[in-house]
């Protein structure tokens, strides 16, 4: 015991003094995907050489309620966001909680995929289509397929509650007139659930709890690839799109550093890290990631940001109803 | 050396369990000895070793008060804290830390008043080799028998060279042989320190072999305080009678003006019934007796009782007889008598409680 | 046939006086009495009168025994009939161990250290010391749940968060809390019961590495033992996959059900009821079961009459421990029941304030409510029937086995590895195969076994090393932290009886009973605002989860220390007092030096526990404040199950080599400090 306390003093002194901040520091919310998170968080610091990021990942909802929490007590820790989509970016812009900053990377990049004002910036295109395993019976072709009697209780999907791209991917499939909320009701009484993430998702199909399901693309592509028994395809009726956008929240305790960090991801270099991870790159002039087929077969289906914010708490409360999910 | 005194000392708990009421200490008025040996003796739940924790300074009493000479120690208000007053106490448990070496314990008083070195070497050393421990100065209690740390505590008492040296029946948890050498040091020990020494036991015989003073206790009142020869010979009061020595309480019909040192033709009168010359016997209130075996012997003039048991003690038996009226007494015999013979014997004498 | 004359006349002579003290160290102060009572103590077959008299132990440790009342013949009394004698001295009977041997061992120790009725020191301790500990009693247990209650009151005022108790989905989170709280108690107790009596009780072999296997699912985070079964069972089980034992594709995870939450808690809380069990039946004199058997008892009778009647305070409390930590639990519902769509109470809670809104402070503060006064009901029921005595935590010299099992022994043994190996062994595997497979789905051959997970956890994401060194450093600050409370408190709450400290008890005790969840709220609301003197606002940083931590474990740091000081023998301080030592003097002397075992033992298990905790930090974490238990919690949310099973992995490891080391330092460390030893 004698010489336990001194000892154990002595560690948590050491502790405490470890945790003061070295040079510049960045503190990242992100609903990426954990490696990817660190691959991007490794890149941009191996470019940044005395910029030390820390992150927290969580789904895109909870994120954004953590962040909410800590503005309510008063003690915004973020700098910067990197969620999955835009109509989450454009209601916290209309809130007045994003700092504009006008990125010399924008030129590369197409109109539609920032904000005027330069408060958030696309970095990616990831769409949602289907995967199923490959022991299924039926190989499914478009969203149609998962309401037939061959996929009854054996299709998941993420719940919008959890995932921002499960929320504009419902939002988008029930602007479609063939589908609708009607589809939804479908599939619910077809047996289908809806919980959690996008990786939920995917480990059920993979693991052959379900054999169908709805998944971001890069995904199910990366883990095909690794030697999982499952296929992607991309629905004929057309794919809903998420664009993981970037932002700097106007809180931010390390704006300069923040800078960086959002020209680093729309930089030729950032992006290319994007598409080694798998995912298509926002940017013009690069070449899609291995597997995906041409971009000219991916057929994205628009999306209207602003009846998207609008309607967004209605669409959770219907989707909510059908599959009552939490 | 200042005088101790106990000036109606009261000590109520409160609420106690079922079948118990009133205070532990009720109203004990006490003057000690100057360097006198006071025992307390009394039953279990008696109230004494309430009175010796008073006295430490563990308890505070709910009235009455203690002085130690012109300093008074502890009552209702204050109380003047243990490590204040010069007190040693042996408790029946030791209370030797198990840490610490035995020249370690015995040295402790004087670590805490500062007291190192060679000073200290010296001083243990003599209390060690006062109770004849020197060789064991650096084991640990854990090693020691029974009576190896009796001594080690005795030897911590020695050392601080107290005004008043508790004793909370120290020799409880010792053999009967083991008993007999304790109690020479423990006269030893008083001889030679000069404290007042205040010695609480439910043995009587322990009591009045190395107390002064012996004073009786029961339900937490005072009975009587006298000297052993004096509080043998002459209690006063049946829980007295009875917790004293040996004997036997019998109740008999006394002549109101007969004293309370009786003799054999009263006590033969009582029993018999029969008129004698010393007046109405036979009638007259009813009064307790003590009738101490030694005082019953087999004598052929004597009145013939019926041996109900006897029992072999090895130097004599033990006898249990029944008197005509139903009663019993104890007796003391040479010889063995069988059951349910009927023997004469004399009772010396009496002594009425 | 002296020998047998003897004891013929030993019975003779009982029959008169049935319950006498047989101890041959009696001592009376009435000399009659003396002579019969040596010849009973003889007769050592009326043992078991000393155990009516009070049990005692004859291994030669202390054990209570109260004063025997000695009763007079019957030929005595009824010549003294009518006449008042006093009452007749009592036979005392406490007995310190010769030890004349040179063996040595921590039963020496145990000769200092005896059970005690009321310490009556009431002039002692300094002014400061009530002061100190009432202050942090005050800031640690009073103040978070102050703000709880005000809160609450405010939200149910308010009226929209009172509507948070008329939502069908608040009942069906209570209905299943309950549910799956109750079946994880039976199944407690049929387990921990079964381990219990059998280890305590019969001559099986291997107890200890029975004892050490079966403490695991305690020391395992809840939420690794979740992911852990999910890996093994349904068709997504590497384990099974690799078997070739899968279910077919589609079938549904059958642990994703509200009976898969309640047979996982059960399997978590089994090794509480496992102690408390083992602690109650320590307290049971062997001779209690001897003497049954000696009246011609069969080992089944013994059993039914009793062992089971005096083991049942001991069920009770276990049950009711498990009741209550199963309603608390966090980390089982949150992987099992959120893929199912199934809430309980706590994982309501998260996911309110995972959708934070503007009533969700009220709101959640209203369900806390709710869950703190099921805890709170199910407290005092235990309280009730324990009448205050404690089991957890503290395991002590047990019962000493007192059944052969003879030809049952295999099949018992059998029994007990078996259920170990399914309970334990099984699903740890599952943990390893699925932490080994490169990818979701890939059944684990050699070809097929990648250390890419591992990679991936150790050294490229950040967020576990920064957890880990967050877990180590919360765990450490806390065991410490709560050591230098512990000791003054629990030397008060020892010293003092009464109200006082019965109330300062209670209030350190809530906390601990309280779920993590709860707490964790009650610690936002009190501290989300900046601090009064100093501005600074604690919230999302460590330091909330440091206070939360000492405020929640607490009672776990106190209850070794305090059993200690209320089994040291107070003439041990007595005399210290009397040498002339003050109060620090003779803390630092004598105390201290006494308790530091158990004081090693609570920060022993402070550690353990608080490293793996999960649902206090799963509320208060934020970014570089991830823990361990939420770290592994949110790789598996997120999606990276590997990611999370290999982390799981390691923390398992760790808590394995730390028992490991303890168990080897056992031998330095006194009785009861490691609960799996007897």
């Amino acid at each position: 015991m004698k010489t336990l306390l001194p000892a154990v003093a002595a560690a948590l002194v050491a502790g405490l003094l470890s945790t003061a901040a070295l040079a510049e520091s960045l503190v990242l919310y992100t609903s990426q995907p954990n490696e990817d998170a660190q691959a991007t968080v490794d890149a941009f610091e191996a470019a940044n050489p005395g910029v030390e990021v820390e992150w927290v990942r969580e789904g895109t909802t909870k994120i954004m309620a953590k962040l909410m929490a800590e503005i309510e007590a008063g003690n915004p820790v973020a700098d910067v966001l990197l969620i999955a989509d835009t109509v989450t970016m454009q209601r916290l812009k209309e809130a007045g909680q994003l700092m504009p900053y006008k990125s010399p990377e924008a030129s590369a990049f197409e109109a539609s995929l920032f904000d005027p004002d330069g408060t958030y910036y696309s970095t990616k295109m990831i769409t949602t289509g289907i995967i199923y395993n490959t022991s299924a019976a039926m190989k499914p072709a478009g969203w149609e397929d998962l309401a037939k009697p061959e996929a009854k209780g054996l299709v998941t999907m993420p719940s919008p509650l959890t995932s921002g791209a499960a929320l504009i991917h419902a939002q988008t499939l029930a602007g479609i007139g063939a589908l609708g909320w009607d589809y939804y009701e479908a599939l619910a009484e077809n047996g289908a659930t809806a919980a959690g993430g996008n990786g939920g998702v995917l480990k059920s199909v993979a693991t052959g709890e379900k054999a169908y399901g709805m998944v971001v693309d890069f995904m199910a592509i990366r883990e095909k690839a690794k030697g999982a028994p499952v296929e992607f395809v991309f629905p004929a009726e057309g794919v809903s799109a998420v664009t993981e956008p970037v932002a700097i929240l106007r809180t931010a305790k390390n704006p300069d550093a923040a800078k960086k960090f959002v020209d680093f991801l729309l930089s030729e270099e950032g992006q290319q890290v994007a598409v080694t991870m798998g995912y298509i790159p926002a940017r013009n002039g690069l070449a899609l990631p291995e597997g995906f087929p041409a971009r000219e077969v991916v057929k994205v289906l628009p999306v209207d940001a602003a009846a998207a914010v609008k309607n967004s708490d209605a669409d959770l409360k219907t989707f909510s109803g059908i599959f009552g999910t939490n | 050396m200042a005088q101790l005194i106990l000036n109606h000392l009261t000590k109520d708990f409160g609420a106690k369990g079922p079948g118990e009421g009133g205070p532990a200490v009720s109203d004990v008025s006490l003057t000690l000895r100057k360097q006198g040996f006071l025992a307390l003796l009394g039953p279990s739940g008696c109230g004494k070793t309430t009175v010796l924790r008073m006295i430490a300074g563990f308890e505070q009493p709910t009235d009455g008060s203690i002085e130690f000479g012109e300093c008074r120690l502890s009552d209702a208000v204050r109380v003047l804290p243990p490590e204040k007053r010069n007190m040693a106490m042996v408790f029946q448990s030791y209370a030797l830390w198990p840490h610490m070496t035995v020249a370690e314990n015995v040295g402790y008083p004087l670590k805490v008043r500062r007291i190192s070195g060679e000073a200290w070497r010296s001083r243990v050393a003599e209390a060690l080799s006062l109770v004849r421990l020197t060789a064991y100065a650096d084991r640990r209690p854990s090693a020691l028998s029974g009576g190896q740390r009796q001594r080690v505590a005795l030897a911590r008492c020695l050392v601080q060279q107290p005004d008043i040296v508790l004793l909370d029946e120290p020799l409880a948890n010792l053999d009967q042989h083991l008993r007999k050498a304790m109690e020479e040091t423990f006269r030893a020990f008083h001889e030679r320190s000069g404290a007042t020494m205040i010695y609480v036991t439910h043995d009587q015989a322990e009591a009045m072999a190395l107390a002064t003073d012996v004073a009786v206790m029961s339900e937490g009142k005072l009975l009587q305080v006298a000297p052993p020869a004096d509080i043998y010979a002459r209690p006063e009061g049946r829980v007295v009678g009875s917790l004293i020595g040996r004997g036997a309480i019998v109740r008999l019909r006394l002549p109101e003006k007969a004293g309370r040192q009786l003799d054999w033709p009263l006590l033969q009168a009582a029993l018999a019934g029969r008129r004698s010359g010393h007046g109405h016997a036979g009638e007259g209130p009813l009064s307790d007796v003590l009738i101490r075996p030694e005082q019953v012997h087999p004598d052929s003039g004597g009145m013939p009782m019926r041996v109900l048991s006897s029992v072999f003690e090895g130097e004599r038996s033990a006898l249990t007889l029944a008197l005509p009226d139903g009663q019993s007494l104890k007796a003391y015999s040479n010889k063995a008598f069988c059951h349910g013979t009927e023997v004469p014997f004399v009772i010396s004498g009496g002594w009425r409680l | 046939m002296r020998v047998s004359d003897e004891i013929a006349r030993g019975r003779r002579k009982a029959t008169h006086a049935p319950a006498v003290d047989t101890d041959a160290e009696v001592r009376s102060g009435s000399r009659m009495l003396e002579r019969p009572l040596r010849v009973l103590a003889k007769a050592r077959c009326w043992q078991w009168l000393r155990l009516a008299s009070g049990g005692a132990k004859d291994d030669g440790s202390e054990g209570e025994r109260g004063p025997a009342r000695v009763r007079l013949p019957k030929e005595l009394t009824r010549a003294l009939r009518g006449f008042d004698l006093p009452p007749p001295p009592y036979a005392d009977e406490v007995r310190v161990p010769e030890t004349r041997s040179a063996k040595a061992g921590p039963r020496r120790r145990s000769s200092y250290f005896r059970f005690r009725g009321k310490r009556m020191s009431g002039v002692g301790e300094p002014a400061w010391l009530l002061a100190f500990v009432c202050g942090a009693v005050f800031l640690l247990s009073v103040l978070p749940l102050i703000h709880l209650g005000w809160a609450g009151l405010k939200g149910l005022e308010g009226g929209e968060a009172a509507s948070v108790l008329l939502e069908a989905a608040t009942f069906a989170a209570l209905r299943n809390t309950l549910v799956a709280a109750a079946g994880g108690m039976v199944i407690s107790l049929v387990v921990g019961a079964l381990f219990a009596f059998v280890v305590a009780l019969t001559d099986i072999r291997g107890k200890l590495a029975l004892s050490f296997a079966f403490m695991l699912p305690m020391m395992i985070p809840p939420q690794v033992t979740a992911l852990a079964w999910v890996e093994m069972s349904g068709p997504s089980s590497p384990l099974l996959k690799t078997l070739g034992l899968a279910p077919p594709l589609g079938s549904p995870q059958p642990l994703y059900s509200l009976a898969g939450i309640a047979l996982l808690l059960g399997v978590q809380h089994a090794p509480l009821v496992f102690l408390a069990i083992k602690a109650g039946l320590a307290t049971h004199p062997r001779d209690g079961v001897e003497a049954a058997r000696l009246s011609g008892a069969s080992p089944w009778r013994v059993f039914r009459d009793i062992v089971l009647p005096l083991a049942c305070p001991a069920l009770i409390a276990g049950g009711a421990i498990a009741f209550i930590s199963g309603i608390g639990n966090f980390g089982i519902p949150a992987i099992l029941g959120i893929p199912a769509s199934i809430e309980t109470l706590p994982t309501l809670i998260f996911a309110k304030f995972a959708s934070f809104g503007s009533s969700t402070f009220g709101e959640i503060a209203v369900l806390s409510t709710i869950i703190a006064s099921i805890s709170a009901g199910g407290l005092l029921l235990q309280q009730r029937a324990l009448k205050g005595r404690d089991y957890r935590l503290i395991g002590l010299t047990g019962a000493r086995a007192a059944f052969t099992l003879g030809r049952l022994r295999i099949a018992v043994e059998t029994l007990l590895w078996g259920t170990l190996a399914l309970v334990l062994v099984a699903p740890l595997l599952a943990l390893v195969a699925s932490s080994l497979v490169p990818a979701y789905g890939v059944p684990l051959t050699l070809h097929t076994v990648s250390l890419q997970a591992y990679g991936e956890v150790l050294f490229r994401q950040t967020v576990t090393l920064t957890a880990l060194k967050n877990s180590v450093f919360l765990a450490s600050a806390a065991a410490v932290g709560l050591l230098v409370i512990a000791l003054p408190a629990g030397y008060l709450l020892a010293a003092r009886r009464g109200r006082v400290a019965n109330l300062l008890a209670i209030l350190i005790e809530i906390p601990y009973a309280l779920p993590g969840i709860v707490l964790a709220v009650a610690f936002i609301l009190a501290f989300a605002a900046p601090l009064p003197v100093i501005g600074v606002s604690i919230y999302g940083t460590i330091w909330i989860i440091l206070a939360a931590y000492l405020s929640s474990f607490f009672a776990v740091s106190l209850k070794p220390v305090m059993s200690a000081f209320l089994q040291m023998d107070p003439s041990l301080e007595e005399a210290a007092r009397l040498a002339g030592a003050g109060f620090l003097r003779r803390m630092r002397d004598v105390l201290l030096p006494l308790v530091a075992p158990a004081a090693g033992a609570s920060v022993i298990l402070v550690f353990l526990i608080a490293a793996n905790e999960l649902t206090v930090s799963a509320l208060l974490w934020s970014a570089g404040t991830q823990t361990l238990g939420v770290a592994i919690f949110n790789l598996d949310d997120s999606g990276s199950s590997n990611l999370a099973s290999a982390l799981s992995v390691l923390v398992v490891a760790v808590v394995i080599g730390l028992m490991a080391t303890l168990e080897v330092l056992a031998k330095y460390l006194p009785e009861g400090v490691l609960p799996w030893r007897n």
